[in-house]
């Protein structure tokens, strides 16, 4: 054995002669040895060179054999440095007092050379095996506060508008396996998402990144929220383990609707509050957890509910009603309800029921991961406006010029059962993002867009009346209505038509849609007054559209609608 | 013991019981009472009329049965949940999964 890799050992006594025996037979085991004769120089030995193994007397002068090794292990508490006493004072007392002392073995004269030998070999292996679990649970521990770190930054840093959206996250593990996710529709729409995978710790929090990828994705798409949910029960059934799943909540908040879409499969009850902290509804889980099943049960439906302003929607996970206090008494759904009320008339939700539930708890340790999310469903308008910007009208030299052909055009015709898809403007926006590429403002084309296919399937071919709306249970009761002649339809088009025209510093995008509809009165769109036009035509959500819009006109009596959108670079 | 398995004579039907905590420390043992059954249609009985508290990895073992009992083209059955196991089957809506007797 080298002499640069051998082990140190610290001999301490106050005999010479002994010492001298101790350092040949630990020499013989490949050990290089220090000696000491009393407590004190013993410890500064042992600072100066970090032995491998300390072999100690009890009775020295200066200091005593006990107090150096209390020393000693103070100062080793990260490490296990194997301490043995030798000593000829062969009473019970002094073995306990030298276990004690945090010494981690003993052995009593007379002994053998052969005993000695294997006495410091098995204390050898425990302090091997020791330091081997160390730095195991070292790297382990390091691993795992990377990809704690890496899935904080995927999840939670990407979240949409933490200013107004309230997120408790309070993770009984280091991962979480609650996980709680906000984003922005092009439309202005808020999603919101809280789950809570089976279990805690690295084994509940690996489903999380496709969980939080498809979500952002399909949300900022434009994908609707059954379509969504239902992309994530797939991919989470072919991902995860059969006992591995997702009870998760999903919120669709409307701000131009005034409208909520929940769906809630296998998480608490979904609470909507009203502004002065009493409960309208409590919209409980049905449908069983996310990845139990290959599909959505077919009956899976989205919950739609209008709101008023200053009424909010929150969601929580089961480990905040189960969270116990000395006496094993669960926090329940009463309490937290309470503390809902009050934290909202006091106007400070999320404070008012974290505050609440740590009363309760006392010191308690949490047994399950703790989560809140209060969604306030009026507010948005002043958040939401750098969705729309309207850019500054281009300037008026740029005269569209029809007669040249468009760079390049594209249609669809959607007929009769075909309508039903409810993906058709997420799926003509990658049309253009494929050829086009990203670009900012395909939001404000996907708004415009989105507004008139809605109205040629609605009002043409569903023949759905926008009065439906105008009731106090609105947009509800339309939503309904519409799915079920949405189930029924047989027959009926959409043709839809994009033209492309690039300029040099801009370009125009025509879009043209028809129906197979009756059209529509046009007469509150020929209004000389601005104002009142705007009005006229909000019912048919339009006001945005003519906003976004160089031009806007309806022809063949309303059935077909022809918007041009122009923008520039800068 | 905190899972307790008693098979009928003619080895279809596997009763599990379990004691009052339903949770991943029974893994195992939830485990062994019935994954040596290769009965075909073989029922598995799961008696929760002891248990009061059940988490989400104890309806992960559920569903790991599941799949057990639909590869012998059987079934699992839950027999008799207390209230507030109840709750959390409700929650989980298992009742569209598997049969739920109260």
């Amino acid at each position: 054995m080298s002499k640069i890799n051998a082990k140190l050992a610290l001999v301490v006594d106050d005999s010479v002669m002994q010492c001298k025996v101790l350092s040949v037979l630990l020499k013989e085991e490949g050990y290089r040895v220090f000696t000491a004769n009393d407590g004190a120089r013993a410890v500064s030995m042992y600072i100066k060179y970090q032995p491998d193994l300390v072999l100690m007397d009890i009775n020295m002068p200066v200091m005593n054999g006990y107090e150096a090794t209390r020393e000693i292990k103070a100062l080793s508490k990260n490490s296990l440095c194997p301490l043995i006493f030798i000593t000829s004072m062969d009473s019970d007392q002094a073995f306990i007092e030298a276990i004690e002392a945090g010494g981690d073995g003993i052995l009593v004269r007379p002994f053998s050379p052969d005993v000695f030998k294997a006495k410091i070999k098995s204390i050898q292996r425990i302090s091997d095996l020791y330091c081997q679990v160390k730095s195991l649970q070292l790297e382990q521990q390091k691993d795992a506060e990377l990809a704690e770190q890496l899935m904080s930054r995927v999840i939670e840093s990407r979240n949409y508008a933490l200013d107004k959206i309230g997120i408790v996250k309070q993770p009984a593990a280091l991962f979480s396996g609650d996980i709680q996710l906000t984003a922005a529709c092009p439309d202005g729409n808020i999603n919101v998402l809280l789950g809570d995978f089976t279990g805690h710790g690295l084994r509940s929090s690996v489903g999380a990144i496709p969980l939080s990828e498809t979500f952002r994705a399909m949300t900022r798409k434009g994908f609707s929220l059954i379509d969504i949910v239902s992309q994530i029960n797939r991919q989470l059934y072919q991902l995860l383990p059969a006992d591995l799943f997702l009870s998760a909540a999903f919120v669709s908040l409307s701000v131009s609707e005034q409208s909520v879409f929940v769906f809630n499969a296998g998480l608490p009850e979904v609470y909507h509050y009203d502004a002065q902290g009493e409960i309208v509804e409590k919209i409980s889980s049905d449908h069983p957890p996310l990845g139990v099943l290959p599909e959505l049960l077919s009956d899976a439906q989205v919950e739609v509910r209008s709101v008023n302003d200053g009424e909010r929607i929150i969601l929580i996970s089961d480990g905040i009603v189960e969270a116990r206090n000395s006496v094993g008494d669960m926090y329940e759904y009463e309490r937290f309800e309470l503390a809902a009320s009050d934290g909202i008339r006091a106007g400070k939700v999320i404070e008012n029921i974290m505050a609440s539930v740590q009363d309760f708890c006392e010191n308690q340790p949490q047994e399950d991961d703790i989560s809140i999310v209060d969604l306030p469903c009026s507010g948005w308008e002043q958040i939401n406006r750098n969705l729309h910007r309207i850019d500054v009208p281009i300037n008026d030299s740029y005269v569209f010029d029809s007669s040249v052909p468009p760079s390049w055009s594209w249609q669809l015709s959607l007929t009769g059962s075909r309508l039903r898809n409810t993906n058709t403007i997420p799926l003509v926006m990658s049309q253009i993002s494929e050829i086009e590429g990203q670009a900012e403002h395909w939001q404000n084309l996907f708004t415009v867009m989105t507004e008139l296919y809605v109205n040629a399937l609605d009002h043409g071919v569903l023949q759905l009346s926008s009065d439906l709306k105008s009731s106090p249970e609105g947009f509800a009761e339309y939503f309904r209505e519409r799915e079920l002649r949405l189930a029924r339809l047989e027959e009926g088009y959409v043709n839809l038509s994009i033209r492309y025209f690039a300029a040099e510093n801009g370009g125009c995008v025509v879009v043209t849609i028809k129906d197979s509809g009756n059209g529509f009165d046009p007469e509150p769109f020929q209004l000389e007054n601005d104002h009142e036009k705007l009005q006229a035509l909000s019912g048919r959500g339009i006001g945005l559209v003519e906003q976004l819009c160089e031009s806007l006109e309806y022809k063949e009596g309303g059935s077909l609608v022809e918007a041009c959108y122009v923008w520039r670079n800068d | 013991m905190s899972v307790t398995q008693h098979i009928s004579d003619n080895c279809k039907e596997i009763s599990i019981a379990i004691d009052e905590r339903f949770d991943f420390s029974l893994h195992q043992q939830f485990r062994d009472a019935y994954i040596k059954c290769e009965e075909q249609g073989a029922q598995f009985v799961i008696d929760l009329s002891k248990t009061h508290y059940m988490d989400s990895s104890a309806l992960g073992m559920i569903l790991l049965l599941k799949d057990h009992a639909e590869k012998l083209s059987g079934n699992v059955i839950i027999n008799r949940p207390t209230d507030a196991v109840n709750k959390i089957l409700e929650i989980a809506q298992f009742h569209r999964l598997m049969t739920i007797e109260r």
